[in-house]
């Protein structure tokens, strides 16, 4: 199954990099992927992430009470910016260290050809600390009984 | 800052980045749009005119912002 898992893998990591232009981000991370797993068009983890009652607006709505929750620990309010800018449609964002962690994560508890595209989902929902688990916490969403339905459909 | 939990300080600490990340992309563009030179949007950043230039100038093309050389 590995030749699926790296065609589903570059798919989400093409759409990823299109959300972390979109935000100015200089690199792909973990959360750009959740987003782009939770895209319509994604054909490996979305239906996973709609039955627990995340679809895109969902996963981006999380992620936004995050970065507004996190940034007000610090005094700062995001509503205090106007954040509007054109992104360069020929910036291309490299792969971020979660993202990194991730892969590494799969890479050391599985063989390649094990891989299958759901595997992607599960090494994002694996980390501990991070964007993703505070997101997802604060949503109201069970992490760890999401990966275990994922897992169940290996 | 009040932070007691090291997770919502480490958190803001990366929130802040992207922040930072998304408020320099709209400040320059901002700047641009208001008149502003390379040389003075690079100085105010603290950075060189050929960094601040190699990161910007594309997209600032493409939305169609006049840009002037010089101050």
């Amino acid at each position: 199954m590995s030749g699926a898992f790296d065609t589903y893998l570059h798919e989400v990591l093409m759409r990823g990099q299109a959300e972390a232009r979109a935000e100015s981000s200089a690199t792909i991370e973990a959360h750009h992927l959740l987003l782009a797993m939770a895209a319509p068009e994604d054909t490996g983890a979305r239906a996973i992430l709609a039955a627990a009652g995340l679809d895109q607006a969902g996963v981006r709505a999380a992620l936004r009470r995050e970065f507004e929750h996190s940034l007000a620990a610090a005094g700062v309010s995001a509503a205090a910016f106007d954040l509007r800018s054109t992104p360069d449609p020929e910036r291309r964002p490299q792969v971020g260290a979660s993202v990194k962690l991730a892969l590494e994560r799969l890479a050391s508890t599985h063989r390649k050809k094990d891989l299958r595209p759901i595997h992607v989902l599960l090494g994002v929902l694996q980390a501990e600390v991070g964007t993703v688990p505070r997101a997802l916490a604060l949503a109201g969403v069970d992490r760890a009984a999401l990966a275990e339905r994922a897992r169940e459909l290996l | 800052m009040s932070v007691k939990e090291p997770a919502d300080a480490l958190a803001a600490v990366v929130a802040l980045r992207r922040l930072a990340d998304q408020l320099e992309d709209a400040a320059v563009e901002q700047a641009m749009r208001a008149g502003w030179s390379w040389p003075q949007v690079a100085e105010a950043l603290g950075i060189t005119r050929q960094a601040v230039h190699k990161k910007h100038a594309k997209r600032l093309i493409a939305a169609g912002v006049e840009l002037r050389r010089r101050a």
